[in-house]
């Protein structure tokens, strides 16, 4: 159910009194995946992203009123946002908050396009949280468009590079995935890094998206090829799975993983998660303890698993609006959009930015190992996640793709 | 031969654990010819109520507790809903059970939060039973077929050899003579959807504690479920079980095999050009292995409309 969240109240009680009564609010939708399979991962964006606009309406809000947040529930799939993202526009929605599911990003993305195209007068910011498909900043890049998550090789290249100093990676590497976009962009990843850090491909396994329920086929095959490590883009069951089925079989093979920080994971994995390795774009560990403490305090769990990136990139956004003022008069979106162009935000890790080129997020990233000794354990056991080491941003991103050609207003 | 060996026994377990899931769905559209579609959501019931009575006695006492309150559910939904709709024939009771499966998908995350809890299993349970070409086997695995086994021998013999199976297949049958000689068959089938609940129930409580107990569990199985009953022929246990075990070993098979269009062209001599074509003709059997069940399906409902056991063929 829709919900707008105004905090005027807080507003006065700081003492700020709106300086117009015309003045127009910046209105953000959230169309997020808030019922179906993937609430998961839709509800933690939503939680993330009001936490940061409602710390902006307690600095003040924007343009002299509070920000407005509303969340659209797409219920996991692509025409159900994009009859949210009607319903957003038709709210006079400036910006839209998205993050679970490239498909659904793709969606919203060429949404956000043709609106842009159709009301150049009227246009609406896409800030991407979690949509990872290289298309994205590719082929279907445009202006309106900012990718605050990363990509495959984005995440690939830092985590085999700290698993190969590590002496964790070995020289033969499995590399098992899902048969959709994400998966193939993590299979061209894990292939065309095997110079740069002398490994071999020792097998390419695509399989299905969250249908298979038993993997120990696949740990048959993977024992087959006797690999040092396995490298997966695997996530929610895909990825528990496949741990389980390879500590059941007991077989000594490390892990490099990119989501596995999802909740519930290390928990439902045991002891079995010990030891394998996660690319993220934050880890709590090396996070300010006042920051965490208080959005614990505010939502009721410290940020995990796509939270840190959504903080990230929407703080980076309300970082962008201090810069431009309408002075109680129209927003202009281009205006916002061009800000963000020219904002560094400090993440708690390193100063954070957008690429011009393509508006991808210049993030570090940090690679972490599941063990003991953790300030923040996880999921009620005693493992959490330790960094090993974080990896400046432009070590670690990809070249802007060739595809990608922007047109910017002017 | 060891690939042969361990890709049969891993199907063989696979299968087993389908079947333990259908085979409450089974007895139901059997014995009642209720398309019961919230089926799965039963699976998922059983797998958190056995979650949280482990937590608060142990895991046997989940193991025993959880499918009866699955069934207490399920013979209420019986009774008040699905009783009401029952003149309006099939359509509705599939679609009553249709929503059913959304409430109960919400009410988990409602209750339970949006991700896996950690249901496991006790410790003492967790050794590896055998050692096969160097990789340990764990004994859950080997339980989880047992326990389907058993299962099927005690429905089976219950609904052949005895008195209470005959009483059911006969309000099934000829529900007016049934009552005609004064047996309650608004009661027995009361009973017989409990029991099937119960069954899904148990088998959630069995399997939650090998894959993960989440949200999204009876989603995931939902399907396939659906695919075994039709495939072994709907309303047929021996059918079920054939069917399991068939959609287990295939997609097992399927797995370790990279097989596509593109090799069956090479033995014809054409390999390159197939090669050279890409696509769907170079897509490995492994990628698309959980396809194999439908592909089942398809070739059965060709062969024999009424799947492999059912009565109709």
């Amino acid at each position: 159910m829709p919900r707008w969240i105004t905090t005027a109240a807080a507003i006065t009680a700081l003492g700020v009194i709106s300086p117009a009564v015309q003045a127009e609010p910046l209105k953000i939708a959230i169309i997020e995946s808030l019922s179906g399979p993937q609430t998961s991962t839709g509800r933690l964006i939503a939680t993330a992203a009001e936490y940061v606009i409602d710390q902006a309406n307690a600095d003040g809000g924007f343009n002299g009123e509070a920000i407005q947040v509303k969340e659209y529930d797409n219920a996991g799939d692509t025409s159900g946002a994009a009859t949210k993202f009607r319903e957003a526009a038709a709210d006079g929605a400036h910006v839209i908050i998205q993050g679970a599911s490239s498909a659904i990003g793709g969606q919203v993305t060429e949404d956000v396009r043709k609106h842009n195209i159709r009301n150049p007068d009227n246009p609406i910011i896409y800030i991407n949280v979690g949509a990872e498909a290289m298309e994205l900043r590719g082929k279907k890049c445009h202006f309106h468009a900012f990718h605050f998550t990363t990509t495959a090789p984005y995440r690939t290249v830092p985590l085999m590079q700290v698993m190969s100093e590590q002496g964790d990676l070995g020289k033969r590497v499995y590399s098992i995935n899902q048969n959709y976009s994400w998966g193939r962009d993590m299979e061209t990843a894990i292939v065309d890094n095997a110079d740069r850090f002398d490994y071999q491909v020792v097998d390419k396994v695509l399989h299905e998206v969250n249908r298979i329920q038993d993997f120990s086929p696949f740990v048959a095959r993977i024992k087959s090829e006797n690999p040092d490590s396995v490298i997966t883009g695997n996530w929610s069951n895909d990825l528990l799975l496949l741990m389980k089925a390879v500590g059941d079989a007991n077989l000594d093979i490390t892990f490099g993983t990119i989501f596995m920080d999802q909740p519930g994971n290390v928990a439902n994995a045991g002891n079995v998660a010990e030891g394998h390795y996660v690319a993220h774009s934050s880890n709590i560990e090396l996070l300010d303890e006042a920051g965490t403490e208080a959005y614990r305090k505010a939502t009721g769990h410290y940020p995990v698993f796509i939270e840190p990136t959504t903080l990230n990139g929407v703080g980076l956004f309300a970082e962008a609006l201090k810069k431009v003022n309408f002075d109680g008069g129209d927003i202009d979106v281009n205006e916002i959009a061009k800000a963000m162009e020219n904002t560094t935000f400090d993440n708690g890790l390193g100063g954070m930015h957008v690429r011009k080129a393509d508006h991808q997020a210049v993030i570090p990233i940090v690679v972490s190992q599941v063990a003991r000794d953790v300030k923040y354990p996880v999921d009620g056991t005693e493992l959490g996640f330790k960094p090993i080491k974080t990896v400046a941003g432009e070590d670690a991103i990809y070249p802007a793709q060739d595809s990608c050609r922007m047109r910017r207003p002017e | 031969m060891e690939f042969l060996i361990v890709s049969t026994l891993n199907g063989v377990i696979y299968g087993m654990l389908l079947f333990m899931v259908s085979a409450g769905l089974t007895l139901i559209f059997g014995m009642m010819g209720v398309l019961n579609f919230a089926h799965a959501s039963f699976y998922m019931l059983g797998a958190y109520f056995a979650y949280t009575l482990s937590g608060l006695f142990n895991f046997w006492v989940g193991l025993i507790v959880a499918p009866l309150l699955v069934a207490i559910i399920g013979m209420f939904i019986e009774r008040y809903m699905l009783r009401r709709v029952h003149a309006h024939g099939h359509a509705h009771e599939l679609l009553l059970t249709f929503g059913l499966v959304f409430i109960f998908e919400e009410l988990i995350k409602l209750f339970y939060g949006d991700f896996p809890v950690n249901y496991q299993r006790p410790d003492y349970l967790n050794f590896a039973i055998f050692n096969l070409f160097g990789t340990d086997y764990p004994f859950y695995r080997v339980f989880i077929g047992l326990v389907a086994l058993l299962m099927f021998i005690v429905l089976f013999v219950l609904l052949t050899r005895t008195r209470v199976g005959m009483v059911v297949r006969a309000a099934e049958r000829l529900p007016d003579t049934a009552r005609a000689l004064g047996h309650n068959v608004p009661m027995v089938f009361l009973g017989v959807f409990g029991a099937g609940a119960a069954l899904a129930g148990l088998s959630g409580a069995v399997a939650g504690a090998f894959f993960p107990t989440n949200p999204n569990m009876a989603l995931e199985l939902g399907v396939i479920v659906f695919v075994v009953v039709v495939v072994g022929g709907l309303g047929s246990l021996a059918g079920s079980l054939i069917a399991s075990l068939l959609i287990g070993v295939f997609s097992s098979f399927a797995v370790g095999l990279d097989w596509s269009l593109a090799s069956l062209f090479g033995l014809i001599g054409l390999g390159d050009w197939a090669n050279g074509l890409g696509g769907l003709v170079t897509m490995p059997l492994s990628s698309i292995s959980a396809t194999v069940p439908f592909l089942l399906m398809l070739i059965v409902l060709l062969v024999r409309p009424a799947g492999l056991m059912g009565s109709k063929n």
